[in-house]
C-alpha cells in the first residue's frame, strides 16, 4: 500500500476543486454507499469513483488501492459466506450451509467497503494536506493547533513505515529470522522489534516538537494564510451531485 | 569471497541506483568501498549480504548464487553492521541482545553463552548493561558484537566510524584489524580517507551508482584523475608524499616519511 495515498500533483478539476468541497462530497459519497441496498446504485458509485480517478490522472493509484482492498475483501467474503446460514443453500458441508441469502450479503458487504473507502482515500491523492489543513482552520475554525497535529501525524506514517523497514533488515542481518513464510514466528518475532521503533519514534516526536516551538508555533495570534481557498461554481455542482447521490440512495431503498 | 557478476538494483521502479557492478571481494583483506554520499555505497554493502536482490546480475558468496540462500541464515556467516545500532538493539541488556542474536543459528545453550562471553570480553562490555543507556560508542560496540557472536567468515561495516569520537574510533578499527589477523574477510563503507589509509589493503571506487575503480589503497590512492572524478581527497600523508615527489612518492606513513626526510637531510 506504499505510495498509495500520496499526493499526486496535478491541474485536473479535482485538483483545483474547494478541499472542504472534496472532503464533503467524499463524505456524501460513503453516506450514499451505507443508505443503499441497491446491487446497481452500488456498482454505479464504483464506477463513479472511477471515473473520478480518471479525471483525476490517479487512475492507477485506484487500481492499486482496489488491489490491497483486494486481500480484505476476500477475507470478508469468506467470513460472512460462513456465518450467514439463513436462506436456500448451494450446498452444505459439516453442517455449514453455503446460502444464495449469504452470498448475496457478502457481495453486497463488499461492494459497501470498497465504495466507502475509495472516496476518502482517493480525495487524499488530489489534495495537498496543507490545503485541506488551511481550509479547515481559515472557514470552519479549526484550532491550527489539532490542524497541524493532524497534518504532521499523516505526515510521520511513511517515515514510521521506512523505519519499521530499516529495522526488519537490520534483524534479519544479525540472524533474527523474520524472513520466515510462517506468519505466528514472524509476529512472534516482531514484539521484540517494536521497542526500536518506539525509541525512534519518540526522539523524533521530541525533535519535531523541541523545533516547532523553537521556530515560533505558539507565539501566532492571528491567521497568516498565504492562501484562502474559495468555492467556485464546480464546488457547487460538485456538492449538488452529492446530495442528488444520497437521495437517490434513499430514494432507491423503498 | 564475495563476487558480484554484473549486478544493477534499483529502489524503485524508476531503477538505477546502482548500475552494473562486478568486483570480486578478496578473501583475507579489508576492502574499503569509498565514493561520495548517495553513490550507491550503503546499497552495494546490502547487496553483499543478500538483504535486498538485484534486479538483475548475480551474487556469489564463495562461488554459490546467493539468490537460494535464506538471508536470515547467512548470519553465520557474514556478519552486518548498520550505520546506525540502534536499530539493531531491542533487549534490555547486552547478554540477552547477544543471545536473542544467537538462539536462531546455534542450537546449544552452553555453547550459546560460551560465544557470548568471548564477544562481550573482546569488546569490552558488561552483559549486564542497558544498551539504550549506553554511550553512542558503546552501542557500537554493542551491534557489533551481536554480529560477530556468529564468528561470521565476512564482516560488513556501513560506516563503522561515524559520530564516534577518536578513541572509540581507533578502539573499533583495532578490534577490527585483529578480527582480519584471524582471518575475517571485512568490507567496510569508510568515509574517513585517513581511516581507509591505516587499515584497508583494497578499496572499491564509487560514484554515481557505479564501480568506477578498484585495487590497493597505495595504488588508487595515488590516481588523482580516480579521486577527482569521485570527489575524494587523498590521504594528507599520501598527498604530502605525492607534492614532494621523487624519492618520496610511494611512502604512505608517517614513519616511512620521518626516516627518509632524515636520510635526504643527512645526505645533504
Ligand atoms: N530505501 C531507499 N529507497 C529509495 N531510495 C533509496 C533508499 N536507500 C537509498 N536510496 C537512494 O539510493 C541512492 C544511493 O544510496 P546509498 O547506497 O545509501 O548511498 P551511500 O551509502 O553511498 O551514501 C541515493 O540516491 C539514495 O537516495
Ligand atoms: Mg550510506
Amino acid at each position: 500500500m506504499r505510495g498509495v495515498l500520496d499526493y499526486v500533483p496535478g491541474n485536473t478539476i479535482l485538483h483545483r476543486l474547494d478541499p472542504r468541497t472534496k472532503l464533503l462530497i467524499s463524505l456524501m459519497i460513503c453516506i450514499a454507499a451505507f443508505i443503499s441496498d441497491s446491487e446497481i446504485f452500488l456498482l454505479g458509485l464504483l464506477a463513479l469513483n472511477l471515473l473520478f480517478a480518471f479525471i483525476g490522472g490517479v487512475t492507477a493509484q485506484a487500481l492499486r488501492m482496489l488491489k490491497g482492498l483486494s486481500k480484505a475483501c476476500v477475507f470478508m467474503f469468506i467470513l460472512q459466506v460462513l456465518f450467514i446460514q439463513q436462506g436456500e443453500p448451494y450446498f452444505s458441508f459439516i453442517g455449514i450451509h453455503i446460502t444464495d441469502y449469504g452470498v448475496r450479503t457478502a457481495y453486497m458487504v463488499i461492494l459497501r467497503l470498497l465504495d466507502a473507502t475509495l472516496p476518502l482515500s482517493l480525495m487524499l491523492t488530489v489534495t495537498r494536506l496543507t490545503d485541506l489543513s488551511n481550509a479547515l482552520v481559515v472557514h470552519w475554525h479549526l484550532p491550527y493547533q489539532y490542524a497541524f497535529t493532524v497534518t504532521t501525524a499523516l505526515h510521520f506514517i511513511p517515515v514510521f513505515f521506512n523505519d519499521m523497514q530499516a529495522i526488519t533488515e537490520a534483524q534479519i542481518a544479525r540472524g533474527v529470522s523474520l524472513d520466515t513464510r510462517n506468519p505466528i514466528k514472524k509476529i512472534k518475532l516482531m514484539i521484540p522489534m517494536s521497542v526500536p521503533l518506539l525509541v525512534s519514534s519518540v526522539k523524533k516526536t521530541e525533535q519535531e516538537a523541541i523545533a516547532v516551538e523553537l521556530r515560533g508555533f505558539n507565539l501566532r495570534t492571528r491567521a497568516s494564510t498565504y492562501k484562502v481557498p474559495h468555492m467556485h461554481a464546480a464546488d457547487a455542482a460538485a456538492l449538488l451531485l452529492g446530495a442528488v447521490l444520497i437521495a437517490a440512495a434513499v430514494l432507491l431503498n423503498r | 569471497m564475495i563476487r558480484f557478476d554484473d549486478v544493477s538494483f534499483g529502489y524503485n521502479d524508476k531503477g538505477g541506483t546502482v548500475q552494473h557492478i562486478s568486483f570480486t571481494l578478496k578473501k583475507a583483506c579489508i576492502t574499503a568501498i569509498i565514493g561520495a554520499n548517495g553513490a550507491g555505497k550503503s546499497t552495494v554493502s546490502k547487496l553483499m549480504r543478500g538483504l535486498i536482490r538485484p534486479s538483475s546480475g548475480r551474487v556469489f558468496l564463495e562461488e554459490q548464487d546467493m539468490a537460494g540462500m535464506k538471508v536470515s541464515q547467512l548470519a553465520a556467516r557474514i556478519g552486518f553492521l548498520f550505520q546506525n545500532p540502534d536499530r539493531q538493539i531491542c533487549k534490555n541488556t547486552v547478554r540477552e541482545e547477544l543471545l536473542f542474536s544467537l538462539q536462531f543459528t546455534v542450537p546449544d545453550r552452553d555453547r550459546q553463552a560460551a560465544c557470548c562471553e568471548e564477544v562481550l570480553a573482546a569488546l569490552c562490555l558488561n552483559p549486564d548493561d542497558d544498551p539504550m543507556v549506553l554511550s553512542r560508542g558503546e552501542r557500537q560496540r554493542v551491534a557489533m558484537a551481536t554480529a560477530m557472536v556468529h564468528k561470521p567468515e565476512l564482516l560488513i561495516l556501513d560506516e563503522p566510524t561515524t559520530g564516534l569520537d577518536y578513541r572509540e574510533c581507533t578502539e573499533i578499527m583495532d578490534y577490527v584489524r585483529s578480527l582480519n589477523r584471524n582471518g575475517t574477510t571485512v568490507a567496510m563503507v569508510c568515509h574517513d580517507m585517513e581511516i581507509v589509509q591505516d587499515y584497508a589493503d583494497e578499496v572499491l571506487v564509487m560514484s554515481a551508482g557505479r564501480l568506477i575503480a578498484s585495487g590497493s589503497t597505495a595504488a588508487v590512492f595515488r590516481n588523482r584523475e580516480i579521486l577527482d572524478a569521485a570527489s575524494l581527497l587523498p590521504p594528507q600523508i599520501v598527498d604530502l608524499s605525492l607534492r614532494l615527489g621523487e624519492g618520496y612518492e610511494n611512502i604512505s606513513d608517517v614513519d616511512g616519511m620521518a626516516k627518509a626526510i632524515a636520510g635526504k637531510g643527512a645526505k645533504a
